[in-house]
């Protein structure tokens, strides 16, 4: 491991909020990932002598809902739709934003110009509401809330990414390969990219947290994931009814949104001072 | 004949403590109730959606009516029992008081005199003629032209007096002119362009017993008492119409008091248990015409056979769905009119859960199971999609149950449903869908016509216009729904409605689960609250409401 | 300098009009339309349906539509609702009023204590205090705002029934300066406590910046008392950074909390835009993007020319 990288991650180790985030996410991945296995029933199995079953009773460790499914069961496959909405919406955030950065970053001129303004553009729209206006016209679906969250969050990214461009653009290695003949893409690849992957990566891990909760609201407004399939967003759905008769309902999905939140941006967070050592401490 | 104030007979009454029976045709708006309110006071409506439309004739949807229940009249109006009270006209034209000529094609109705708009102007036949007029003008986008577009010519003999020239006998005539809300000819004639007045979203004038009195964008407006209407003063000062677009919201603010009347949609069913034990309220139950249906579009081949439909009904526990998701509130029903109505057939077969009998029915008919358990037939799976709109939770439930239900006996349904402004565009209108978790009312008032909805011409899909989504062809109901129409004799016309539920039964165009049950919360001590399911809001008699002194 | 400006200006315009565009063609091209609130309507027919939607121009070419809508927004036209014929401005500036009272509140709440936790965080660095600030504040940002406040709702009002569930008054109650406190708590509380963490973090974070800068160790140094140090000297040069926070928070103000107004019932924009998108009301939803956006480029635009008036590298670049 080179110098560098084994000092960010002695900084990265000393952050522990972020360590312990990474063991939260470690665990919700296999919770999720082996939903089926380790759900103690099937989650959509309708059982109406169980409707709203405490928790610790009738086998059902954290309850039952208005229709005696199992809450635990669902929350397991509930994780797999919401952490999967998370991740897919970073990548395409990702991948759109670096293409974008690149482009602009790299090439200047009128590309820049025009992909700037587009960006701006992106960047006016109030988000809550755009995603709303996209969740509430488009068919939704796993595919089509991950589009929208992505679609509404590369912008972020490509600042970052154009911003690093402009910076590394003129440097000594840069200029050099260019003058040797070396093809953009080549350049871009072998230079720029790796020096960026540090900020990419903290902005992506923040972007895990913001796709999950914006896949949250939108659900909750009734215009995410459609039941049957169950997100932790749409599982709140109707919450307020419940507090009062049956709270095991409405509290588990929030606690687990606001877990797995909470962990990818205190993940980002130690990212963040283990790649960036100026940001730090600044001793007083 | 005398005109009888409300006031007037109320006081002879309050003594009696007896229940006034009204002969039909008599003059005055009589309170029937025995008991007579305070002076004074407001009651606040929840609405779960925000009334906007102040205009009766504009496209509007059911909240804004209840704004308009207060603001305007119309020649006479349909009550609980079904009867139609006379409003603004002095009675109810018929055959036998020379109303309604001989050949059905002649109206002639007598308005009441020294009606005034609630800016002091009098209201004339002319105010009617105009109402007309209006609705029939290309460039006024009026909400419908049913009843309206059945009139040849429009007469005002003089300033009380309206004279109807059909075109050709239309049986519903009465029902559809009690829904038609009379407008001023003095304020909306002279506007440049009727869409746009001012009247129509800030300064409504009608002549009805409240005038409106302001409005918060986004969160509530306010009527107030007029004086001077004819059926003599409100007894409330104010009604005030609170916008609370959640309905949980609303049950919790009428729990709390702060809402006295759950509007329209009233308390869901889940709400109901708790609702009873609820002190200081009433809770009305009362039907309204709203029959819950699964709809099967004929055009996808599943279900152009009878004994896959056959089959369905069987499998589907209609009683779970019933009592458990909704709380045993709603009724069963196996036709489409509620039992409230004149034409109900009460003796259709009952349903009968028989997931046995389902699967037998199946095999008959040639669909045979596959290695995943799914019935085929013809290279055809037994597969379709069910759709409702998104965000409703007992509907969602009760896809869930018939998921479930059905599954067992081979079929395998999907969920796939839409937020309302998606689901009833093209894909309910151009009959894109496969089948439909749906509340369909058939018709306004009490009149058991549906031709437009179930009639082999109306079939948007094919010829462009209709309401006919569900593709369902059956020439014998045609000529039911054809003879239904004409024939004026009301015997007569509910042997053909009896029949025509017959038939519809017999060959389950569409499943029936229910009849809805609204469950109407209204504070204690609101008196002459009616829910009256032959309207399309309970707010209907607000004029009568007051509080126990 | 002239020439910055009229460039930052003709650039903002190419930004809304690419705002316009996309937000009409998605609302357009998608299924679903302004009639199928009728849809349901015992009293319609489908032939009224579709004289309406005549009338009312939809059955145009979309670029027809656009064009049109577009000439209007420029003269000051923003159109008339689908709804109810209201002018579609009348109809958005009368939901203004609330959404800035809930919005200015929250971040009244926000701003203050997020200052002072952000000072005393940067102050007394690595302390429990600061470690369970950095803690609470991540948290904060990471609780859905609704369920946050439907369990506020529920503990304040259902529970303990100190706090109204909802709306921004009591019902036909006349008007009381109390009462509309009340009612603003709630609300307020939720929308504030989740926006807290940006601003303690961002105060922390200047704070330490000047902390460690050598003008700070040159006065403590001379012997000024600590806290003097502190309030004086960082603390004016910390909140520069803020402003720009603040400017760049302030377009929010009208946009509102979509999610926080429907949990409490507030009549706001954000109400208004969820409402809308239910009826379809296409012109009322361009109008409330055109004027969200408008205020994040005017705003955008005016924090670009103080630091271009400031700074003159920038000018020429």
């Amino acid at each position: 491991m080179s110098a560098p990288s084994a000092l960010a991650l002695a900084r990265f180790v000393r952050h522990r909020p972020a360590v312990v985030s990474v063991a939260l996410i470690v665990l919700l991945g296999i919770g999720t990932i082996f939903a089926g296995r380790l759900s103690p029933r099937d989650p959509i199995y309708i059982d109406l002598t169980h409707k709203f079953a405490r928790p610790l009773t009738g086998g059902h460790l954290l309850g039952a809902d208005e229709l005696g499914r199992d809450v635990l069961s669902r929350l397991l496959h509930a994780g797999r739709v919401s952490l999967a909405v998370g991740l897919a919406a970073m990548a395409v955030a990702v991948v759109v934003g670096a293409a974008v950065g690149s482009v602009a970053g790299y090439w200047g001129g009128l590309a820049d110009t025009l992909l700037l303004r587009l960006t701006d553009a992106m960047l006016s729209f109030p988000p809550i509401f755009m995603l709303l206006a996209l969740a509430a016209f488009v068919r939704p679906s796993l595919a089509s809330m991950t589009v929208i969250i992505g679609v509404t969050s590369w912008m972020d990214v490509t600042r970052l990414v154009r911003s690093q461009i402009l910076t590394l653009r003129e440097r000594e290695f840069v200029l050099g390969a260019r003058a040797l003949g070396a093809p953009p893409a080549r350049i871009l690849a072998r230079h720029v990219f790796p020096n960026t992957v540090g900020i990419v990566a903290v902005a992506a891990t923040l972007a895990v947290a913001r796709a999950i909760l914006l896949e949250s609201y939108i659900s909750y407004l009734g215009y995410g994931i459609q039941p049957p399939l169950a997100s932790w967003g749409n599982m709140l759905n109707n919450a307020q009814s419940y507090f009062a008769t049956a709270p095991w309902v409405a509290v588990f999905p929030g606690l687990m949104i606001t877990v797995a939140v909470a962990s990818f941006n205190f993940l980002g967070d130690g990212l963040r001072d283990a790649l960036d050592p100026r940001h730090v401490r600044a001793r007083a | 004949m005398r005109q009888i104030s409300r006031r007037a007979v109320l006081k002879m009454l309050a003594g009696g403590g007896v229940a006034a029976v009204l002969a039909p045709g008599v003059a005055p708006e009589v309170v029937r109730g025995a008991e007579a309110p305070k002076r004074g006071g407001q009651v606040v409506v929840g609405l779960s959606q925000e009334p906007t439309v102040f205009n009766p004739l504009r496209p509007h949807i059911e909240v804004d009516r209840g704004v308009h229940f207060g603001l305007f009249d119309s020649l006479w109006r349909t009550d609980e029992r079904g009867q139609f009270l006379p409003n603004l006209a002095v009675e109810i034209p018929s055959v036998k008081n020379g109303g309604i000529s001989k050949n059905g094609l002649e109206y002639t109705v007598r308005l009441r005199k020294g009606v005034t708009w609630h800016d002091g102007k009098p209201f004339t036949a002319r105010d009617v003629k105009f109402t007309w007029e209006l609705v029939m003008n290309p460039k006024f986008g009026a909400y419908t032209k049913v009843g309206y577009d059945a009139i040849a010519a429009l007469e005002t003999p003089d300033d009380t007096t309206v004279r109807f020239k059909l075109k050709e006998p239309f049986a519903p005539f009465l029902t559809a002119w009690g829904d038609a809300w009379i407008v001023p000819a003095h304020i909306l004639e002279p506007a440049a362009d009727p869409n746009t007045a001012e009247f129509n979203t800030r300064s409504p004038i009608g002549t009805g017993p409240f005038k409106f009195a302001g409005r918060v964008a986004g969160d509530h407006l306010v009527l107030a008492a007029n004086p001077a209407y004819h059926g003599g003063p409100p007894y409330l000062d104010r009604i005030i119409f609170k916008y609370i677009p959640d309905l949980t919201v609303l049950y919790t603010q009428f729990k709390t008091g702060a809402v006295d009347v759950t509007g329209m949609q009233g308390i869901s069913a889940e709400f109901y248990g708790e609702a009873k034990a609820l002190p200081g309220v009433s809770l009305h139950l009362h039907h309204s015409p709203s029959v819950e249906y699964i709809y099967f579009n004929h055009g996808k081949p599943w279900f152009k056979e009878r004994p896959v439909r056959q089959a369905l009904y069987h499998a589907m526990d209609k009683r779970a769905i019933i009592e458990q998701v909704y709380y045993g509130v709603p009724k069963p029903i196996e036709g489409y009119l509620p039992s409230t109505s004149w034409a109900y057939n009460g003796s259709l077969p009952k349903h009968d859960y028989n997931p046995d009998k389902a699967r037998q029915i199946l095999d008959e008919a040639g669909w045979k199971a596959g290695p995943d358990g799914i019935r085929a037939k013809d290279g055809v799976r037994l597969s379709f999609t069910d759709s409702t709109t998104a965000g409703n939770k007992l509907r969602e439930q009760t896809q869930a149950l018939l998921q479930q239900n059905w599954r067992a006996v081979g079929v395998d349904m999907q969920i796939n449903n839409m937020p309302a402004a998606v689901i009833w565009g093209e894909f309910y209108v151009k009959s894109k869908f496969d089948s439909l978790l749906v509340g369909i009312q058939a018709s306004v008032g009490d009149d058991p016509d549906c031709l437009n909805r179930i009639h082999s011409k109306y079939i948007a899909a094919e010829t462009g216009s209709g309401r006919n989504v569900s593709q369902y062809k059956n020439p014998q109901v045609d000529k039911l729904l054809e003879d239904g129409v004409r024939e004026v004799d009301r015997a007569k016309r509910r042997a053909i409605y009896v029949k025509l539920q017959e038939v519809l039964r017999a060959d389950l165009a569409y499943l029936p689960i229910f009849s809805y049950v609204r469950i109407e919360g209204v504070k204690q001590g609101l008196l002459n609250y009616k829910p009256n399911s032959n309207v399309l809001h309970n707010t209907w008699n607000m004029y009568e409401w007051g509080w126990r002194a | 300098m002239r020439a910055y400006l009229a460039r930052r200006v003709a650039q903002s315009l190419v930004v809304l009009l690419l705002v316009s565009l996309g937000g009409f063609s998605v609302l357009h091209l998608a299924p679903g339309g302004p009639m199928a609130i009728y849809a349901m309507s015992p009293t319609m027919s489908a032939e009224d349906a579709e004289r309406l939607t005549r009338l009312l121009g939809l059955d145009q070419p979309l670029h027809v539509q656009y064009v049109k809508w577009a000439k209007g927004m420029v003269i000051g036209d923003w159109g008339r609702s689908y709804r109810d014929g209201r002018v579609v401005l009348e109809v958005i500036a009368d939901r203004i009023p609330a959404t800035v009272v809930l919005m200015l509140s929250a971040f009244a709440v926000a701003v203050l204590l997020g200052l002072a936790t952000g000072i005393v965080s940067a102050v007394r660095q690595y302390s429990l205090f600061d470690h369970a600030m950095t803690l609470g504040a991540m948290v904060a940002l990471s609780i859905p705002t609704f369920w946050l406040g439907l369990m506020g709702i529920y503990v304040f009002a259902e529970l303990l029934r100190v706090l109204p569930p909802g709306n921004i008054s009591t019902i036909g109650a006349p008007f009381s300066l109390g009462d509309r406190l009340r009612h603003l708590a709630l609300p307020a509380a939720t929308l504030g406590l989740v926006m807290v963490a940006t601003w303690s973090r961002y105060t922390r974070a200047s704070m330490l910046e000047v902390i460690g800068e050598d003008y700070i160790r040159t006065a403590r140094a001379k012997g000024v008392a600590d806290r003097l140090v502190v309030l004086k000297h960082a603390l004016k040069n910390a909140l520069l950074p803020l402003v720009t926070l603040a400017g760049l928070q302030l377009p929010l103000i009208f946009s509102g909390a979509l999610v926080t107004e429907t949990v409490f019932t507030w009549p706001g924009m954000g109400r208004l835009f969820v409402d809308s998108i239910g009826y379809r009301d296409y012109p009322v939803l361009m109008g409330i993007l055109v004027f969200a956006s408008a205020l994040v480029v005017v705003g955008n635009l005016l924090t670009d020319l103080v630091y271009a008036a400031i700074d003159p590298r920038i000018r020429h670049a």
